[in-house]
């Protein structure tokens, strides 16, 4: 009877271990090893090939290399409709991610050597570089998905973001109540802290968790700067100045908690709007080369 | 008098609960302190914030307790008054008050709440995520691709299509907007002034470039060969080859052979790329197989597979034409001219000292050297042809009369002249400048030369001897020239020098400039004008060989010497000083030696 729990254990566990293989390390690195091989065939055959008077896009050579990179680009963007339905098996999602992130990474080398190290200010060389910075930003997301979700339960305290938002309300009812006897000027203070919208920050804000005009610091620094009474009586100022202490760590919470999200989405908001960029540029490349043949 | 004060809860599902008290007073005290009438708890509103007073004749009037206002109607204001029939609507923080008046009844103040503060929104959990702040990531994307599409794609086709098609020209800028931006790099030097004229050469959209383009302006432009012995000379293609050009032909690409085949362009501004040597050693590495009756050598590389230099040479005395003679078969050379260099070019010898005798006003050293009558052109590539009266006649002089101060000198080249000059020499007394030719009379006294009667009686016969010895083998002409006989009169051979031995390909002088002349050419040995003073090919390997050897000092390929199009005298107008330099001005010459400046001279 002993062995069964045991014998669950190991199987949950062995379940648990292969689900925890990421998308990364998919199926012993399978599409890392092709990315690479790709690569090193890729600049071999660049040195070995004797292009005159010049490696450029426009030798036999560059051709067939902007021909396997196009045919990756436009794979690699269907990402965007495969990862809408999942499925299991060999053409997994999951293969699919690996073979993104790592076939992205390998187009680097391919694209590079396609422009022959021939850049200047044309529709060629923006796509290019609207190119890297689709892998740019690819490669960042990768980064970040593999260190900041841990950062992110660590600031949450196994609280929800529901609750980071009803904590600071049940501390707003508060203030709102222990404002009462305040004076104009303090009232306006906290009232500034109470209206002020937690969420309508811009994007600045939220990546440097730097927040100028944030009204609950403008408030905190009045009420801790006005030392005319000893703290710890009954003053209402003090309560007032404890509620906005208050207000101000849940709100801390909630703004590390924005900054990590912000960290993990930006990415997204160049990758795709560049990937669609991107797209519309090799065409413009593709076509523009054969229109002026 | 009194108020009726009513005051309206909501509770949280939404009911409502009204509570109604009497205060019977005239006025009525509001603010946010509790020990006010009417108790409004939001901090919007003062501690004491306003007063409600009713005053005679049914009027109620409003008056602010402080710097802070309140809203009458819609309207902000610090002092309000108005009948209480009418009634009207107070605005403090977030309460409503609502003032009226029933008939006979007290005046109602009806405080209701609108909605609170609220921090937390039903999208609060939205409102943790990039979306919140950003625009959406869809309408980023479709405004990215819908401007790159427009600007780099539609504006270009759009203009290209709809203009009006125009002869091409170097100045002219192009009628295509936004097409620079398709320009995969800088035009090369030459076609700088279409850098803006993309259409001019890209004709037809979809279509590649076409010989015929390129000839609108390279009109002038000759074949390489016959095309029917072009194509028969071309090699066998490799099966890499093949294929390249079974799917270039696809692609609507014309060739090979074309002239983009080797003039590719957009390489970056600078000299045209020149053509790779394989381009010439596919056909003429063994150019014999395919072309039996050719009498061009087989040639692949310069190092290891090119035939010995051809010399045009005049090897005879009559001779009219030059011929092309492989240094090989060591040719001699028949000038027509006695012409030892070892002897002018000896230090010690009596060419060298009459060089010192005349000395640094000839710009003479010590000895001669061969820039003392050899001299450059101008661009320094070639040499001058030698003149006798710039490069001999310093020391060669043809003086033979004296007149006062000044010395007659028979004209050059003209034997007709000579005769003429030395037969009307006698008839003029004077002193006879040269006594081994015309020997003067000496009489005493005024018959003496200078005296009254003086008077030179000197036979004619005098000067025909005088003639005939100067083109005799020792005569003044003779020294130089080989006598002959012409119609029965003395006369010397004809000179026939050449400007160019090599006329197939371009040497340039200049490039070389930091070599002896000696180095190449054995002149300081030469004993006899006959001797062929060309350097064979095995000097120019010492420092040139094929493209491919990168051991070699200076790899060099076809089209360092040689051009592929044969010299049109067409293609350019005469240019002042040049004269007729051998072939012309489509070679390609490739400064190889100075690494750190591979800049290619155009030498013309």
């Amino acid at each position: 009877m002993a062995s069964v729990p045991g014998q669950e254990m190991n199987s949950r566990e062995q379940r648990q271990a292969s689900d925890h293989e990421g998308f990364l390390a998919h199926r012993n690195m399978r599409w890392l090893k092709i990315a690479v091989t790709l690569c090193l065939i890729a600049i071999t055959s660049y040195l070995w090939i004797d292009v005159t008077p010049r490696h450029n896009g426009g030798s036999w050579y560059g051709y067939t290399l902007g021909t396997i990179g196009l045919l990756l680009i436009v794979w690699l963007s269907l990402l965007g409709i495969r990862k809408r339905t999942m499925s299991p098996g060999r053409w997994s999602l999951k293969a699919w991610t690996s073979a993104h992130v790592y076939l992205g990474l390998a187009l680097v080398v391919i694209a590079t050597l396609h422009t022959g190290f021939q850049l200047g200010w044309n529709v060629h060389t923006l796509a290019y570089a609207l190119m890297m910075l689709v892998i740019l930003s690819g490669a960042y997301g990768i980064t970040v998905y593999a260190a900041l979700p841990a950062a992110l339960s660590n600031n949450a305290q196994q609280m929800t973001r529901k609750e980071m938002v009803e904590a600071l309300a049940a501390i707003d009812r508060q203030l709102e109540t222990a404002a009462q006897p305040l004076g104009r000027e303090e009232s306006d203070l906290v009232i500034a802290a109470l209206e002020q919208d937690t969420f309508a920050w811009g994007i600045g804000a939220r990546l440097t968790g730097r927040y100028r005009k944030c009204a609950t610091i403008r408030a905190l620094s009045y009420f801790a700067s006005d030392w005319s009474r000893p703290v710890g009586s009954e003053e209402p100022k003090d309560k007032v100045r404890a509620l906005l202490g208050r207000r101000k760590s849940q709100l801390d919470q909630i703004r590390r908690h924005m900054k990590i999200k912000a960290l993990l989405e930006v990415w997204l908001y160049v990758h795709v709007p560049a990937t669609f960029a991107l797209l519309a540029a090799l065409t413009a490349h593709v076509i523009s080369v054969f229109y002026y043949w | 008098m009194a108020f009726l004060i009513r005051t309206i809860d909501t509770t949280a599902d939404g009911r409502e609960i009204i509570r109604d008290r009497k205060v019977d007073k005239d006025v009525l005290t509001l603010g946010r302190a509790a020990e006010h009438d009417l108790h409004l708890p939001d901090l919007a509103v003062e501690q004491y914030h306003a007063r409600i007073e009713q005053m005679a004749g049914g009027k109620i009037r409003v008056e602010a307790a402080g710097t802070l206002g309140f809203h009458i109607d819609g309207r902000i204001s610090k002092s309000a008054q108005f009948p209480a029939q009418e009634g009207a609507e107070l605005g403090l923080g977030s309460y409503r008050l609502l003032v009226s008046q029933g008939t006979d009844g007290p005046v109602t103040i009806t405080i209701s709440q609108t909605e609170g503060r609220t921090t937390s929104s039903s999208d609060a959990l939205a409102g943790f995520s990039l979306g919140a702040t950003l625009p959406g990531k869809r309408a980023m994307a479709w405004i990215a691709l819908g401007v790159i599409m427009l600007a780099f794609l539609a504006v270009p086709i759009f203009t290209n299509l709809t203009r009006t098609p125009v002869p091409p020209a170097i100045d002219r800028p192009g009628q295509v907007k936004m097409d620079a931006s398709w320009s995969s790099g800088p035009l090369s030097l030459a076609h700088h002034g279409l850098e803006d004229n993309c259409e001019a050469c890209h004709v037809e959209p979809f279509q590649s470039v076409r010989d015929e383009t390129c000839l609108s302006c390279h009109a002038d432009i000759a074949d390489h060969a016959a095309q029917p012995r072009q194509l028969a000379a071309r090699g066998p293609m490799s099966t890499g080859d093949d294929i390249q050009w079974a799917i270039a032909h696809q692609f609507g690409k014309e060739g090979p052979g074309s002239c983009t085949t080797c003039h590719t362009e957009h390489e970056g501004a600078g000299r045209m790329e020149p053509t790779a040597q394989q381009f010439c050693s596919d056909c003429h590495g063994s150019l014999d197989t395919r072309l039996t009756d050719t009498a061009i050598g087989n040639a692949g590389d310069f190092g290891t597979a090119h035939p010995q230099f051809k010399a045009l040479l005049f090897t005879a005395a009559g001779q009219t034409k030059p011929a092309r003679i492989s240094l090989a078969d060591q040719p001699r050379e028949f000038s027509g001219l006695r012409f030892p260099h070892k002897m002018h070019l000896l230090p010690n010898g009596g060419v060298a000292r009459m060089a010192g005798n005349l000395g640094t006003k000839n710009n003479y050293g010590a000895a001669l050297v061969c820039a003392d009558c050899h001299t450059p052109t101008a661009d320094g590539s070639a040499f001058l042809p030698i003149r006798m009266e710039d490069d001999c006649e310093a020391c060669h002089s043809l003086v033979y009369d004296k007149v006062g101060t000044t010395f007659r000198t028979l004209r050059h080249g003209d034997i007709d002249q000579m005769r003429a000059d030395l037969a009307a020499m006698d008839r003029a007394p004077r002193v006879p400048a040269v006594s081994g030719i015309i020997p003067g009379r000496r009489r005493p006294g005024p018959f003496a030369q200078g005296g009254l009667y003086y008077q030179n009686f000197g036979r004619p016969a005098g000067s025909l001897v005088a003639i005939n010895r100067a083109l005799a083998k020792d005569g003044v002409c003779g020294e130089c020239h080989i006598p002959t006989m012409t119609n029965g009169r003395a006369d010397v051979l004809p000179v026939r020098l050449v400007d160019h031995y090599l006329v197939k390909s371009r040497f340039d002088h200049k490039a070389h400039k930091q070599e002896k002349c000696t180095t190449c050419h054995g002149a300081n040995a030469s004993e006899n004008a006959s001797d062929v003073l060309l350097p064979g090919i095995k000097t120019c390997r010492t420092c040139h060989m094929g493209a491919e050897d990168r051991s070699a000092e200076v790899p060099s390929s076809c089209a360092m010497c040689h051009s592929y199009h044969p010299a049109n005298a067409k293609d350019h107008p005469p240019l002042p000083g040049k004269g007729k330099q051998g072939i012309g001005d489509k070679v390609a010459l490739i400064g190889r030696a100075d690494p750190a400046q591979r800049q290619l001279d155009r030498v013309w």
